[in-house]
């Protein structure tokens, strides 16, 4: 976090100035800064690719990257991204993962979707050559109601052997 | 057939609307706004039960902001909504049932706005006592819920005499089950946009499994006719029964239609919970009777359903848990009793298995009991018991040729599961032990006797030359327009560029019944067989008599029409050449029914086997489901990767309901209303894999081609593992969720490790 904003400023119903990069582009929007970065994403700025579901970060359909690393962006205030780099679920494109899921099955209404690969491509970008256990670590706080993970553990298998072999 | 992407011979197809899920760019009905559009939210009760005297909606009515305020007073027509009886006020007049009941309707500029609004809204109440529970309901004195009384339905079956009979018989197995409040847990929650349109008509954009049916019923509620509505329905992100029936609708479209301005709603989480519909939890009781060699004489059954507070669908989900009460098995003396009864809970209504989860559980639990008390193979009692393929149905309805369970008694038992020990204790750790159980089921599809099951679809050439199949049904994740574009392109043997799918809303589709009861891919099915050739000779004649040639000689093809009957095709047009003329095929029919008047039963069945091996910790209770096979008869396989992933999906959404999922009521109200304390299975809570073997031959005499298999993968896992769970503990499980407290047993351990340091000294 950039700097520290006093308590004063986060009182509901006052607007401050919050300047947020959202996949590379710059924004300054005229916000509360206690405002969920999911709804900022969803409703201000359109970015209907994150999801929004539980609300209370159990579920990961809004997880987003915030300099790189997945985090619930139900549970993010948009004052504490200030001056961070948010990538969603638009701003993210990786074929080795979409070809994956769309492959193996691995989605099906397809609402936790955008949450799963921003998960995964979280991990993957820290650690170039993970285990399966590790990619399924990294899921543990996705929930997916339809494919009950059949196609997801295929997916997992499928990166890790593809990563291996690089 | 196994089903995987290396063993089967089908296309492992990937799905027409994956990458735009994958990459996030799909507009679900609930991501959609307009410019300046207004926000709805719902004032509910808050109270289970009390008599509503008034509703002050004045501090609302004057926030700055706020653009209506809506109250029972201001329902154009019906106030009611629900698929079998419209008995759920959309808003109370004089009587609040459940917690969820709305009293009144805001929209405002901002979602904040309207938040605000409702909180300011005061409602002028006189609590009445909180009947949670149906024997509450059922007692003599009890607060009367609808004028009929606090029974919503009974139902009876009888043939043979059983009260004879089990006293006749060498045992008897008598237990008493209970199932639990399970959620649908869609990932997207209830919500829509309502689009009041400039020709006074409304365009309503909201998740649904029945397009025409929430059409009807706005109608109603609207006081219009149902051509000045347009419902728009898919795509969904998950419904599994959930948002068939109507949820925001009622709201969005009277907003939508008081203001004039489009109104969006999303629901939270906590309010899809507290206002939504849950799969019912039932109370078994079932006294089951053998002779000595294990033939099953005598089963009589009572069960007693929480229905809540409405109607909707309490009835014929009590019809299904009747009929599969009785399941694939041959009894010659039955009886069943039984009733959904009112309570101010939250509403149960549909949900994937449609009752018969609740009563597999139960009556596989009674196979193993049966099969514990005579000393043999659980499976061979099965056997010695399962129907023959020219036996009558459950209820003693005639049905179509079925041999499906006895195919997937067999089939199982190719799982690499079944040749594992029934019991293994863990060396490393000894306070894990291993058990293996099997169960099955007989599963109905369609809606069943007595109940408009109608049917149809269309076919027609586009404007751009493409054939487009366009059905009334709507995509809930479960594949079905993958389906769809196999079925048509195998059946004019084109490609998919020659094809286009259209489904989910009313301004372009026919009417084709709901997307429920594992029907759609039967009736898509279905309707191509009717329409098929029809078509192709509509469009030969085009060809005809743009080309020439004899439309005997003619095919379809990729790209357009061939001549057949020599060894080079010649290409004869394109689709896009007869483009522009009228070529259609319509068609409707109705879901296959059994001849015999019995309300509610079957004509066709699924059938599915499932082995399952747990872990369970004998010093925590924990379970872990560490394998799950399953073997399913239900005709050819369309969509490998659909039938797979619906296995799959409907396996895991049943190991949620066996060992953690169920939404606790206290004193009619939610003590689990969001993720954090309604626990559904993570990737960590599932095995690695699940193997599932698709049976795909149909008995002789079956030409009703593939079934769906939206249910069948849920409805038997749950006795599957509980039978698991008492091969490895010796422990008998009633209740679901199992209990990790039933499971402790530190003696056993005790006495173990005493036994290995005896040794040690000894040794």
């Amino acid at each position: 976090m950039s700097q520290p904003i006093n308590a004063e400023e986060l009182t509901v119903g006052k607007k401050a100035a919050i300047r947020l990069t959202v996949n590379g582009k710059s924004y300054e929007l005229e916000i509360e800064p206690s405002r969920r970065l999911v709804d900022v994403l969803r409703c201000d700025l359109d970015l209907t690719g994150t999801k929004i579901s539980c609300g209370v970060g159990r579920c990961g359909a809004c997880m987003v990257l915030l300099d790189g690393k997945p985090f619930n962006s139900c549970l993010t205030m948009a004052y504490q991204c200030e001056g961070m780099r948010i990538e969603t679920i638009e701003g993210i494109e990786n074929k080795e993962i979409t070809n994956a899921f769309l492959e193996e099955g691995a989605l099906q209404c397809g609402y936790c979707t955008p949450g799963m690969v921003i998960s995964l491509q979280g991990e993957l970008e820290k650690n170039s050559h993970p285990t399966e256990e590790e990619l399924k670590e990294c899921l543990t706080g996705n929930i997916c109601r339809c494919t009950g993970y059949g196609g997801i553990q295929r997916v997992l298998k499928r990166l890790e052997e593809e990563r291996r072999k690089q | 057939m196994l089903l995987n992407s290396h063993t089967t011979t089908h296309p492992w197809k990937v799905r027409p609307d994956g990458l735009e899920k994958v990459t996030g760019q799909l507009k679900y009905l609930t991501d959609m706004k307009t410019e300046g559009c207004l926000y709805g939210k719902i004032k509910r009760s808050g109270l289970p039960h009390a008599r509503l005297i008034e509703v002050d909606t004045s501090k609302a009515e004057a926030l700055p902001g706020v653009h209506a305020v809506l109250t029972s007073k201001d329902i154009p027509g019906l106030n009611g909504f629900g698929i079998a009886d419209p008995n759920q006020p959309v808003f109370c007049e004089d009587l609040i049932r459940f917690e969820g009941d709305a009293v009144a309707a805001i929209a405002a500029e901002s979602p904040e706005t309207a938040e605000e609004a409702a909180s300011l809204i005061r409602i002028k109440t006189e609590p009445l006592p909180v009947i949670s529970s149906p024997e509450e309901a059922l007692q003599k004195n009890a607060p009367r819920l609808h004028k009929e009384g606090n029974t919503l339905h009974t139902t009876s079956y009888k043939r043979g005499e059983t009260e004879h009979v089990l006293k006749e018989c060498s045992i008897v197995v008598e237990d008493s089950y209970d199932t639990p409040r399970q959620m649908h847990v869609f990932m997207e929650t209830e919500g829509g946009l309502f689009v009041p349109e400039k020709d006074g008509s409304l365009t309503v954009f909201a998740p649904t499994q029945h397009g025409y049916k929430d059409r009807m019923q706005l109608a109603r509620i609207l006081g219009w006719s149902e051509a000045q509505i347009r419902i728009v329905s898919s795509p969904i992100g998950g419904s599994f029964g959930g948002k068939d029936e109507l949820n925001v609708q009622p709201y969005g479209a009277l907003l939508a239609v008081m203001t004039g301005r489009a109104v969006k709603i999303h629901y939270s989480r906590e309010e899809s919970v507290r206002a939504g519909i849950k799969r019912h939890p039932m109370k078994i009781h079932m006294k089951t009777g053998a002779d000595k060699n294990g033939r099953i004489l005598a089963h009589e059954v009572s069960i007693i359903s929480d229905t809540g507070a409405y109607a909707t669908l309490g009835g014929p989900v009590l019809n299904f848990a009747t009929e599969h009460a009785i399941g694939g098995y041959d009894i010659p003396h039955v009886e069943v009793n039984g009733k959904a009864v009112y309570t101010n809970n939250g509403i149960s209504g549909e949900f994937r298995g449609f009752g018969g989860n609740q009563v597999i559980f139960a009556l596989e639990g009674q196979m193993d009991r049966i099969a514990e008390k005579l000393n043999v193979d659980p499976w061979s009692i099965r056997r010695k018991n399962l129907r023959q393929v020219h036996d009558y149905g459950p209820l003693g309805q005639r049905i179509v040729p079925n041999d499906g369970p006895r195919q997937v008694w067999k089939a199982i038992q190719q799982s690499p599961l079944w040749k594992k020990p029934s019991r293994e204790r863990d060396r490393e750790e000894p306070w894990i032990v291993k058990g293996r159980g099997a169960a099955l089921a007989m599963h109905g599809s369609g809606l069943g006797y007595g109940i408009p099951d109608p049917s149809g679809g269309r076919l027609q050439l586009s404007e751009s030359g493409k054939i487009e199949a366009a059905f009334g049904f709507e995509e809930c994740g479960q594949g079905l327009i993958s389906s769809m574009e196999i079925m048509l392109t195998e059946a004019f043997k084109c490609s998919t560029e020659d094809t286009k799918i259209t489904i989910g809303d009313t301004a372009l589709v026919p009417s084709s019944g709901s997307t429920t009861a594992s029907r759609a891919t039967n009736m898509v099915w279905k309707a191509l067989q009717n329409m098929k050739q029809p078509f192709k000779e509509k469009l030969y004649r085009a060809a005809s008599a743009l080309t020439g040639e004899s439309k005997e000689n003619m095919q379809t093809g990729r790209g357009g029409i061939w001549k057949k009957g020599q060894k080079e095709e010649t290409f004869v047009c394109s689709y896009k050449d007869l483009a522009g003329g009228e070529i259609v095929s319509e068609t409707e029919f109705h879901f296959p029914v059994t001849p015999d008047a019995v309300t509610g039963g079957h004509y066709l069945y699924g059938s599915t086997a499932v082995v399952v091996e747990v872990e369970v910790n004998r010093l925590t209770g924990s379970v872990r489901v560490t394998g799950a096979d399953h073997a399913v008869s239900a005709g050819k396989v369309i969509n490998p990767i659909g039938y797979l992933g619906q296995i799959e999906g409907g396996s895991i959404m049943a190991l949620g309901f066996t060992l953690s999922e169920d939404a606790i009521m206290k004193n009619g109200s939610y003590e689990t209303p969001n993720m954090d304390t309604y626990l559904v299975p993570t990737i960590r809570d599932v095995p690695d894999t699940q193997r599932v073997d698709a049976v795909e031959e149909l008995a002789e005499g079956d030409n009703y081609g593939p079934r769906g298999v939206g249910e069948i993968g849920s409805v038997a896992l749950a006795p599957a593992i509980i039978q698991a769970v008492h091969a490895a503990t010796g422990v008998r499980i009633s209740s679901l969720p199992l209990q990790a407290e039933e499971l402790v047993d530190e003696r056993e351990l005790l006495a173990l490790m005493s036994e290995e340091t005896r040794e040690e000294q000894t040794g």
